[in-house]
């Protein structure tokens, strides 16, 4: 009998570290984010939650003790803005920062902006839009929550960089719905999600000149008839509740039942002109809003602080399509936008602006570790690298009671490193969600440029 | 904060208060009133004085202009830079989108029109279809943000547009795209019953609101209409809240427009290119709508081949305001050598050609009050150019905004050297990055 | 018989008619070949100019044209234009300049020249007086010619029925294209290179079966090929190679290929010939610059590169004359060239740019281009400077006959300007 639980134990050990209930790190280095760092210190976790941490803490007889000398432990990486547990969109695009609108006339200032994946977009079968009443790209009622498995393989390659949570989004659309905060392991997808809804993606990709909205600003004019429906919705909603008898009642429009509920949105903004026109509209909106791109926030640090809104800086650093004609002659603009968005973060620091990090669809330690460096080198402290990547992120998205540090009570995600975070050298060790270990994939060698 | 990149180009941040300026010593063309030689004294960017003899203040600032000529800024009214979209031609009604929504302060374009002498534009939506969105009026304040870019308390304007360019996508043509679906409409006809369906809607629209109102008034519990993005435009318009300027080019679309907006009760401000207003001018005189049009361009269109370059001349023969734009970031440039062309063709006075570029299009904007012409009171928007403008060799020494210089062409020579370094520091730093860290940060999913 | 061949060789109308004599006197007098002459006086006879100079005596029978205060110039020359190709941009059925295929030395623009285009009388009421019209599509376009804007037909109109072979060299194209998308259609630069790669191989293929046929025809009879029929003239260096080029790669590109082709080239555009100012000096090429006023090709020149730019080539010694690359435009032509004075191009260069120098790029500087004896006589009066456009044109001489000033928009002008 006892074989056969063996056997079984070794089955499932070969499947993923099998998960005691109760453990404890002992005497390792300990990156709490919302403390002091500890130099030698242990944290014992029981049943998923952090049970304790300090620097002398009595661990509990039914412990498995993991000796931590010479390892680090972070809170687990949050990834603030991914699609990750939505498998299909592994297929499609990442989350897409870029702002697509066409120009036609006379020849437009190119956007500095880099890498042009597909616009997010939604499939065009139905026929063209014919204004915002025919609510195209819209489906700001689809929850991530609803969508993400475990199933989807990106999530492996996530954690075995270090990250323990997703903020993720369903990727398609204007209004592309409602978000989720996810913890990277489970069983099945309910068990992922930490929190739901965790605002509303919004892009600005129009679908071309057919189908409405085919510009930028009608993409915006789109959005803000959407705001104003939505409140003309509620008001009609709450009436008809109010006194149903003899009254018409209103449709229900589960594209303006998404707007309501979402509590914060996401707007893109890369160039600091675009943060300036976010903010405003944002404004306008009257909604908490979060600015996802940034690359040239570092212009607009000062409005950002005065408006109170936190952003979102992508790892995906602009640099030179490798496509590019050698020849070309780049606009200065880009080449300063080139130089300086790593320096975004450091100076957002400065003005005291909230901000987190997200990868872009992050696929190796070793991608993270490159990008990430660039902004340390540009003046962004470790301490704050560290921050951004967790209770930040977790501050952004309203789960800092729950996540993002390493305290009494909050969900047992960690992160376990041979060094510092973030150095060419450190190696991941160990990553866990909900007080279940994992441990890293090898890293895949670096692909050679095709 | 101002980046580096632009601020090798733009003008010296100016102190908080700002001197006085005199313009000392130059040939004057106020538009308006003459031309003299003498001096503008400008303060807290306003003209205060102009003329032969003026008292330099203590602590002044000179711009000593012997021998050259000072005219108001240049003013284009149909213009598409400065904004990162032109065209919603997605549907032919699209009033619900705003220009001021997308302006890119940032558009090379801007400081280009500048060093033309342009010193106000209008920057429009474009011509796909025919009720385009709200146009925004822009001072070329080059280094200011998109707020600063405002021409502050100026008009909204409506842009409408008839004849090819909105009916292109009625169907497959020959020219542009074949659309799929077709877009009505695809005639004449069908332009102006998208103009007037669109304008029966907004004028229901109007009436469901101040039935809204009235009830309200009287203590009903009632709902308000809900919010239409689209028609408030056509709403606004009708009550003088704003202004409408209309692309047309035929003699018949422009008879059209003309007795729509007397159907439903607004002015056409101004007719744009409206290169056949010459074979109605006498209707377009007495609607009292302005024709904002190109010297000389002919012959691209259908609609195009009966432009002539008289077209300026002979309306403003007829009595109507006419301004010259220049629908180009290229043609803003030189907009001072268009008006010399109008004298050329049709014999128009020196003044007359001059204020085509500047007060008659400052009227097609509602703006005339504050900009247009050299007149104590009014902005000091003023361009000095080495020679006088309807020269095809003179050439925009200075431009000022608000009292303040943002051209200046010797500064733009000076600091061509350290855009020149700049970029050669950052294409190297770019190198060394490249070599250091290998292949970019993330494999592209494929 | 000898005077009737001549007649036709000289492309004037074999039964001349009457052929004026005449004296245009009072005014100054600008041959551009040399300083200008007040109260100057210039004979014409017989379609060419007879004499020059400050008193010249009236012969008997000729035609007295006073011209005080006004101002006699050569015709102005454009040096690259589609005039009688291309009626109206937008449609269709109007374009004849760009013909399938990427190699058609053969084709002619001559024969397709519509001489009741109405862009010729509008071009020629502002002093434009003969004009380069050439075909643009593929590769090798076809031969342009240079003509009249005066004629019945085109035979009458024809200066050189071949003036150059047109060349649009290849371009490495990784740039999303400009039209109608929001798909980001961009070619991968390796990809776009091989492209270009391909097309050069191709172009230098089809120069190598010219060569072939040349020395094959050398040897013995062949069979006619049309096409390479009509590359013999460019290889025998007869015929120049008009190479619409504007960016610095593919200008020097465009050298280097001529270079190895061995063949007499003009490069026409030329937005950043300034970038290879030194080579074309070197290779003693001509430019035929396209319009001063155009934006900078990037955007960080400086505002004024494309003004500046005529009198940096020039202080290069570089050869350059102006071109409109338009129709409908070619009326603006001397504002072209006024820009490019404005920023530093001598006045005397720039009016050379649009008559004398066109003229001997062209090989037709013993016929035009300048007031001189034995030169056609095409010339314009004018009330000033006609660089300026408040100028307005008086007259017009194209072969010593007065040329109709009027055109559809000076008719329209009169008509609706006498509506009630």
């Amino acid at each position: 009998m006892r074989k056969t639980v063996l056997l079984l134990g070794v089955a499932v050990c070969a499947l993923q570290a099998a998960p005691p209930s109760v453990f404890a790190i002992r005497d390792a280095r300990i990156i709490r984010v919302s403390g002091p760092v500890l130099e030698r210190g242990t944290v014992v976790v029981r049943d998923g939650l952090i049970e304790q941490v300090g620097a002398s803490v009595a661990i509990p007889p039914d412990a498995w003790v993991i000796e931590g000398q010479g390892l680090t432990v972070y809170p687990g990486l949050i990834d603030a803005l991914s699609t990750l547990g939505i498998a299909e969109a592994a297929t499609t695009t990442a989350v897409s920062t870029r702002i697509s609108s066409r120009t036609p006339g006379p020849p437009a200032t190119p956007a500095p902006a880099e890498t042009p994946g597909p616009p997010a977009l939604p499939t065009t079968t139905s026929p063209p839009a014919r204004g915002p009443e025919d609510r195209p790209s819209n489906t700001s009622w689809v929850r991530a929550a609803d969508l993400v498995s475990p199933s989807d393989r990106r999530i492996e390659t996530a954690r075995s960089a270090g990250f323990t949570t997703a903020v993720t989004f369903p990727p398609r659309g204007i209004f592309a719905g409602q978000g989720a905060v996810i913890n990277l392991a489970g069983e099945k997808g309910g068990q992922m999600v930490v929190s739901s809804p965790a605002g509303l993606y919004l892009t600005v990709s129009s679908t071309g000149f057919s189908s409405f909205p085919g510009s930028l600003m009608g993409v915006l004019a789109y959005i803000r008839q959407i705001f104003l429906d939505a409140e003309h919705y509620k008001l009609a909603q709450e009436a008809y509740a109010a006194r149903p008898v003899g009254a018409k009642r209103p449709d229900y429009d589960r594209a303006l039942e998404g707007v309501l509920e979402a509590p914060r949105l996401l707007l893109p903004a890369t160039r600091a002109v675009e943060v300036d026109r976010m903010l405003r509209f944002a404004s306008e909106l009257k909604r908490p809003a979060v600015l996802y791109g940034a690359h040239e926030a570092w212009r607009a640090a000062e409005l950002l602080k005065k408006s109170g809104t936190p952003v979102l800086v992508s790892l995906k650093w602009p640099e030179r399509s490798r496509d590019a004609d050698p020849e070309d002659v780049e606009a200065l603009r880009t080449l300063e936008l080139r130089e300086r968005a790593p320096s975004t973060p450091a100076a957002l620091v400065k003005a005291g602006v909230p901000f987190a990090f997200y990868t872009e669809g992050v696929t190796s330690s070793r991608e993270l570790v490159r990008a990430v460096r660039r902004a340390l080198e540009a003046g962004l402290s470790q301490a704050d690298t560290v921050r951004a990547f967790t209770l930040s992120a977790a501050e952004i998205y309203g789960v800092a009671d729950r996540l993002g540090s390493i305290d009494q009570g909050k969900i047992a995600n960690l992160v376990v490193t041979s060094g510092e975070l973030f150095q060419e050298k450190t190696q991941v060790r160990y990553v866990f969600i909900d007080g279940v270990k994992f441990e890293p994939l090898p890293e895949p060698a670096e692909e050679v440029s095709r | 904060m101002r980046p580096r990149w632009m601020l090798i180009l733009a003008a010296a941040a100016p102190l908080v208060a700002a001197p006085p300026i005199v313009i000392k010593n130059a040939n004057v063309l106020t538009v308006t009133k003459g031309r003299f030689q003498g001096s503008i004294l400008v303060r807290d960017g306003k003209i205060v004085e102009a003329g032969e003899k003026v008292l330099v203040p203590e602590g002044a600032q000179i711009i000593d202009a012997s021998g050259q000529y000072v005219m108001p800024g240049i003013i284009d009214n149909h213009s598409h830079v400065a904004a990162e979209s032109t065209n919603e031609g997605s549907i032919s009604v699209s009033s619900m989108v705003s220009i001021k929504d997308v302006l890119n302060p940032e558009d090379i374009s801007i400081y280009r029109a500048l060093a033309g002498g342009v010193t106000t534009i209008l920057t429009t939506h474009g011509s796909a279809n025919a009720i385009g969105g709200v146009c925004t009026a822009l001072k070329m304040r080059w280094g200011k943000d998109a707020a600063g870019l405002l021409f502050d308390g100026a008009k909204p304007v409506l842009k409408m547009a008839l004849g090819e360019n909105p009916k292109r996508r009625g169907g497959s043509t020959p020219f542009g795209v074949s659309a799929s679906p077709p877009r009505y409409p695809a005639t004449r006809m069908g332009v102006e019953d998208v103009i007037r369906e669109a304008f029966t809607e907004a004028v229901a629209y109007r009436q469901a609101w101040r039935n809204y109102e009235a009830r309200r008034k009287r203590g009903d519990r009632v709902l308000p209409p809900r919010r239409d993005l689209k028609l408030e435009p056509l709403v606004d318009l009708m009550e003088g809240r704003s202004l409408v300027h209309v692309h047309c080019y035929r003699a018949d679309e422009i008879l059209m427009i003309l007795r729509l907006g007397d159907e439903f009760g607004f002015n056409i401000k101004a007719l744009i290119h409206v290169l056949e207003g010459y074979k109605v001018a006498k209707e377009i005189a007495a609607h009292k709508a302005g024709a904002t049009t190109f010297s000389d361009w002919w012959a691209y269109k259908m609609e195009a081949i009966d432009a002539i370059p008289y077209n300026a001349a002979i309306m403003l023969k007829k009595g109507v305001l006419v301004s010259l734009n220049s629908d180009s970031p290229e043609l803003m440039r030189h907009l001072n050598q268009e008006a010399a062309k109008i004298v050329k063709y049709g014999g128009v006075s020196e003044d007359e050609a001059l204020a085509m570029i500047t007060i008659n299009p400052a009227k097609q904007m509602d703006i005339d009050q504050r900009v247009g012409s050299i007149e104590p009171g009014k902005d000091a928007d003023l361009v000095i150019f080495d020679q006088h403008p309807l020269s095809n060799y003179a050439k925009v020494q200075k431009v000022l905004i608000d009292g303040e210089v943002y051209f200046d062409r010797d500064r733009d020579a000076s600091q061509r050297g350290e855009r020149e370094a700049r970029r050669k520091t950052l294409v190297e730093k770019a190198k060394e990055l490249q070599k250091k860290s290998g292949p970019p940060s993330f494999r592209r999913p494929s | 018989m000898r005077i009737l061949a001549l007649a036709l060789l000289a492309g004037l109308p074999a039964a001349a008619g009457a052929q004026e004599t005449f004296l245009l006197r009072g005014g100054t007098v600008y041959p551009v070949s040399g300083p200008e002459i007040v109260g100057g006086a210039v004979l014409v006879r017989d379609g060419k100019i007879a004499e020059v100079g400050a008193k010249i005596a009236v012969p008997r029978g000729a035609r007295v044209i006073e011209v005080k205060g006004l101002r006699v110039y050569p015709g102005l020359i454009d040096s690259a234009t589609e005039i009688g190709l291309s009626e109206i941009g937008s449609v269709r059925e109007t374009q004849d300049t760009d013909e399938i295929g990427d190699f058609n030395p053969q084709l002619r623009a001559l024969i397709a020249v519509n001489p009741a285009s109405e862009h010729i009388p509008v071009a020629r009421a502002n002093g434009i007086t003969s004009v380069i019209t050439m075909p643009g599509g593929g590769v090798i376009c076809g031969q342009a010619a240079l003509i009249h804007l005066d004629g019945w037909t085109w035979q009458e109109m024809e200066i050189r029925p071949s003036a150059a072979m047109i060349l649009r060299f290849p371009l490495i194209q990784s740039a999303r294209s400009r039209a109608f998308a929001d798909a980001p259609s961009r070619t991968p630069y390796a990809e776009a290179r091989r492209n270009y790669e391909r097309r050069l191989r191709e172009l230098s293929e089809f120069f190598e079966r010219a060569r072939r046929y040349q020395k094959a025809k050398a040897a013995g009879p062949v069979e006619k090929d049309l096409k390479l029929e009509a590359m013999l003239p460019v290889l025998e260096k007869k015929l120049p190679v008009v190479i619409l080029a504007q960016r610095e790669r593919a200008i020097r590109e465009a050298l280097k290929f001529a270079e190895k082709e061995q063949i007499r080239v003009v490069l026409a555009g030329g937005d950043e010939a300034w970038k290879a100012a030194a080579e074309l000096k070197a290779k003693n090429v001509p430019v035929i610059l396209g319009p001063t006023l155009r934006l900078p090709s990037q955007e960080d020149d400086p505002y004024d590169k494309p003004v500046t730019q005529p009198a940096e080539l020039h202080k290069a010694g570089v050869k350059i004359a102006f071109g409109s690359f338009s129709t409908s435009a070619a009326r603006n032509l001397p504002y072209q060239a006024a820009n490019a004075v404005a920023f530093g191009l001598p006045h005397a260069v720039a009016l050379q740019a649009v008559t004398l120098t066109a003229a001997e790029i062209w090989g037709v500087a013993d016929q035009l281009g300048s007031i001189e004896k034995g030169k056609l006589a095409d010339l314009i009066v004018t009330d000033g400077d006609p660089l300026e456009a408040r100028t307005q044109i008086k007259q017009c001489f194209i072969r010593g006959q007065a040329v109709d000033l009027e055109s559809k928009h000076l008719r329209l002008y009169k008509k609706y300007l006498e509506r009630q």
